[in-house]
């Protein structure tokens, strides 16, 4: 089993974003790995290993597509247990969706791994984008906001649970396919592999690199790629104009009944 | 009510500033010992450390604190999530930083050991002292144990089958340990028979892990009376041999100010039937010297300790006079309607942050310096360099211990003065920080004791040498830029503390020698802070130094240059405070002032 998994480098959520003329200020940025592609790395890793006895069975390759410093990002999943990396060169300012899945293609092309397993969307951008254009790109199968991953015991498909608004949606793909994750990916028992007991549970979310991990993730291979290189060219269909903070939302109102209330809901409003 | 929402934020790019642009980590990086170890590394393992903290023990930190140990029938019970948290510092590694690899380490370098300490001790003090012993117990063993113990009980310590503790405390015998009563009487198969009392043990019992080994200090038949009497013995809660129980009994748990999560514990060795210990090593009577190695690695720890929770302190102070609006901008203060400001805007909000600011850096920075001297003197070959980081390293020790744990105190209180009321509610981690961070001044030897190590001990090893190399230091820094532009002033203000500082330390000898030894302890903890506050001046003053050449390099809108600008206040503002104090507390020294001997009991 070989697990694609394409990652991208967020500016720290948990940070306040800076706009300066009409742009994100990105200059003190503090960068980590998409939440959402983490859980893909750690599904991709339950994916192939016997959690029981420590051991991998197949690989799991991360690639991403950035500028130089995106290499410690990847370093970061090699650290959690990835096997290889893929660093494609570019500057975030010289993408768009399109042109990620694109290049996903063409690694895809090159690697032909059994799956394809990403975040539903960068927490930056929320496009929610990449994945589904991959798959129309390859041609291949999808499914979306995976919340649980069971593989087939020939290998050779998977079930994949969605959580939608009427319920569960179980959805079986024939592999190879693109999986895009949702959080509930990393909950205790949502990846069922055939290797590792079912009776296992790991724990809530996603691993921690350990300092075991980290020591071994220097000696793993990092191939470093432009998109020449995988013969892609072309420029963004989507440009950004201007980024701009919602306004601040006007002071709540306090009235003093249930009929003032919907007065002001019907005739100020106009919200009945 | 509390919730389980991490509080804690740390400065990485301080840690990062100290380790690769003051200090020259690197420059031992790539060889010998830690051949595996680059900046990558480093830079990865602080902030994987950061994330691990902030997503398991500082979450913790204040529910653990509102429901404290529970004791029940001799057991005692952890707050929610303490056993879990061990698992997963254990299956991260963190433990094995500085650990050597056969030991399940990764022998990496101390001084990232320290750093990663301050997160871990930041984050969640009380939890974090649970690994801090079991490590220093390892260490013992690795250090003195004979070959059989090192096998039995190192590894299962470093890598957290087993926990550790160190008992030396008894009812009579705190500072004065040597008055300690427990007695070890050997038995036909070599090994001792355990029986006595040790009170105010951290993480004496628990139910984190199966077994507990317990470092015990006590006196074997026909001693010595005092500390030369004493030897040492691993006494395992539970025989490693699997014959069971080894009747050391829980009898009480304390109920403390501050650090509620960890179990300070009465135990009795010997209730109930015999216990049994195995002297540490094979000799008799060494057991101070070999509880000294724990207790230096315990007092850098409580150093770290301070650190971390002052850090953690200013961090939120800071956050919070960022966000919390309150009075007009002092130059609207007489029109009613002007728009509110954050406090951050107010001059007496920015003097208490700028204060806090500089004393935590400052401490960071002595913290550093000194893990740097401990990997130095790991990785040299015996010689007359080695001897001056060793020497450096032992004058450290007891600053790092004092005046790093009052700072952490005196940093938690100023932050409930920034918040204001909201700062003396539980509804903020500063309260917790200040009660957590009383405790350090006192244990691991109080302060007093850490001042009369420096002054009774330190200063005279080598005849002196290490404090004059300690001096030699300062002098060299003085020297090179005592006519820079911005900070000279400040430089040569440092030089003439330090001259003072050296002429403080020739009374002290005068007074020994002289027959007013009874000045010592009078004098002793302010010359402690005397030393300190030097030593931190000059830090802070090369910092500004180092951030000066920086912002000479960096583009007009380079984001860095907020944190460079910060180092030249830091150290601007800390050595203008302190350093004529330094020079206030000489002449006061000088005037042999005897004051609080001279007052009768009765006019107290």
């Amino acid at each position: 089993m070989k697990i694609l998994v394409p990652v991208k480098r967020v500016p720290d959520p948990e940070l306040k974003a800076n706009i300066k003329d009409g742009k994100l200020d990105l200059s003190g940025a503090q960068w980590v790995v998409n939440t959402f592609d983490e859980y893909a790395v750690e599904a991709a890793l339950r994916l192939t290993e016997n959690a029981d006895e420590g051991s991998r069975d197949g690989e799991v390759v991360v690639v991403t597509i950035g500028p130089d410093d995106a290499a410690v990002q990847l370093r970061s999943c090699l650290a959690m247990g990835a096997d290889r990396a893929i660093h494609v060169a570019s500057e975030d300012a010289n993408l768009d969706s399109l042109l990620v899945a694109k290049t996903l293609k063409a690694v895809y092309d090159e690697e032909k791994p059994d799956m394809v397993l990403l975040g539903k969307q960068a927490v930056d951008g929320d496009t929610n984008q990449v994945g589904q254009m991959l798959a129309a790109l390859l041609n291949l199968p999808q499914a979306t906001f995976a919340a649980s991953i069971e593989l087939a015991d020939d290998g050779k498909a998977c079930v994949v649970s969605r959580e939608v608004d009427a319920g569960v949606e179980f959805k079986k793909l024939p592999l190879p396919a693109v999986v895009t994750v949702d959080l509930r990916i990393v909950s205790p028992t949502s990846i069922t592999n055939g290797i590792t007991p079912e009776s296992h549970e790991y724990a809530d979310g996603p691993r921690y690199a350990s300092l075991k991990g980290i020591m071994k993730a220097k000696k793993k291979p990092m191939d470093n790629k432009t998109m020449a290189d995988l013969g892609v060219s072309g420029s963004p269909v989507v440009k950004e104009l201007e980024v701009t903070l919602p306004e601040a939302r006007a002071a709540g109102q306090i009235v003093e009944s249930v009929e003032e209330l919907v007065k002001k809901l019907s005739e100020e409003a106009k919200a009945l | 009510m509390s919730q389980n929402i991490n509080r804690y934020r740390c400065d990485l790019r301080d840690l990062q500033f100290l380790l690769f642009e003051q200090f020259g980590l690197q420059e031992i990086l790539g060889k010998g010992k830690h051949a595996d170890w680059g900046q990558e590394e480093v830079n990865m393992v602080l902030s994987e450390v950061y994330k691990w903290v902030c997503d398991v023990t500082g979450p913790i930190n204040e529910s653990a604190d509102r429901v404290g140990c529970k004791f029940e029938n001799g057991e005692v019970k952890t707050p929610a999530g303490f056993k879990e948290a061990w698992k997963s510092l254990y299956e991260a590694g963190w433990r094995g930083l500085g650990v050597d690899e056969k030991y399940g380490g990764q022998g990496g370098p101390s001084t990232l050991a320290l750093t990663a300490n301050e997160m871990m001790s930041g984050a969640n003090t009380a939890f974090n002292m649970y690994p801090g012993l079991t490590q220093g117990a390892a260490e013992v063993i690795e250090h003195f144990g004979t070959d059989e113990q090192k096998k039995t009980f190192c590894k299962n310590l470093y890598t957290g089958v087993w926990s550790g503790t160190m008992c030396l405390t008894e009812p009579h015998a705190g500072s004065d340990v040597g008055a300690a009563t427990t007695k070890a009487v050997k038995l036909d198969d070599g090994r001792y028979k355990i029986e006595g009392t040790k009170i105010f043990i951290s993480c004496g019992q628990h139910d984190i892990t199966d077994n507990i080994i317990h470092m015990v200090l006590a006196r074997t038949p026909g001693a010595a009376a005092g500390t030369k009497g004493l030897s040492l013995f691993i006494v395992p809660r539970e025989s490693v041999d699997g014959s069971g129980y080894n009747n050391v009994v829980c009898a009480s748990i304390e109920h403390k100010m501050g650090i509620n999560a960890s179990s300070t514990c009465v135990l009795n060795f010997g209730e109930g039937g015999d216990c049994i210990g195995e002297l540490v090593g094979t000799v008799e009577g060494v057991g101070m010297k070999q509880m000294f190695l724990l207790m230096n690695f315990a007092r850098i720890g409580v150093g770290t300790q301070g650190l971390g929770v002052a850090a953690a302190a200013y961090q939120s102070a800071l956050e919070y006079a960022k966000e919390r609006l309150q009075g007009p901008h002092m130059k609207n203060f007489k029109n009613p309607e002007a728009p509110k400001v954050p406090i951050i805007e107010h001059a007496d909000v920015r003097r208490m942050l700028l204060e806090m600011k500089g004393r935590t850096e400052g401490i960071r920075a002595l913290v550093v310096k000194l893990g740097m001297h401990a990997d130095k003197v790991d990785i040299l070959e015996d010689g007359d360099q080695k001897t001056y980081e060793k020497g450096q390293l032992d004058l450290l020790v007891p600053l790092v211990k004092a005046y790093g744990s009052d700072q952490a105190y005196e940093v938690a209180t100023t932050a409930i003065q920034v918040y204001g009321g909201a700062g003396y509610l539980q509804d903020h981690p500063v309260e917790q920080h200040c009660r957590d961070a009383k405790i350090f001044s006192i244990y691991e030897g109080t302060n007093h004791i850490q001042a009369l190590d420096l002054v009774g001990r330190q200063l005279g090893q080598r005849g002196g040498a290490n404090f004059q190399a300690f001096l030699k230091d300062i002098g060299a820094f003085v020297a090179k830029n005592s006519e820079n532009e911005t900070l000279g002033k400040h430089v040569k203000e440092l030089g003439q503390a330090a001259q003072s500082l050296g002429a403080t330390a020739m009374r002290f000898l005068g007074w020994f020698q002289g027959g007013k030894a009874q000045l010592v302890p009078l004098s002793a903890n302010i010359f402690l802070k005397m030393m300190s506050t030097t030593a931190i001046s000059w830090l802070l003053l090369e910092q500004a130094i180092i951030a000066e050449g920086k912002l000479a390099e960096l583009a007009e809108h380079d984001s860095d240059r907020a944190f460079y600008e910060g180092k030249r206040y830091s150290a601007i503002h800390y050595a203008g405070l302190e350093l004529g104090q330094v020079l206030n507390n000489a002449k006061y020294l000088g005037e042999e002032n005897q004051a609080p001997m001279e007052i009768s009991t009765a006019s107290f």
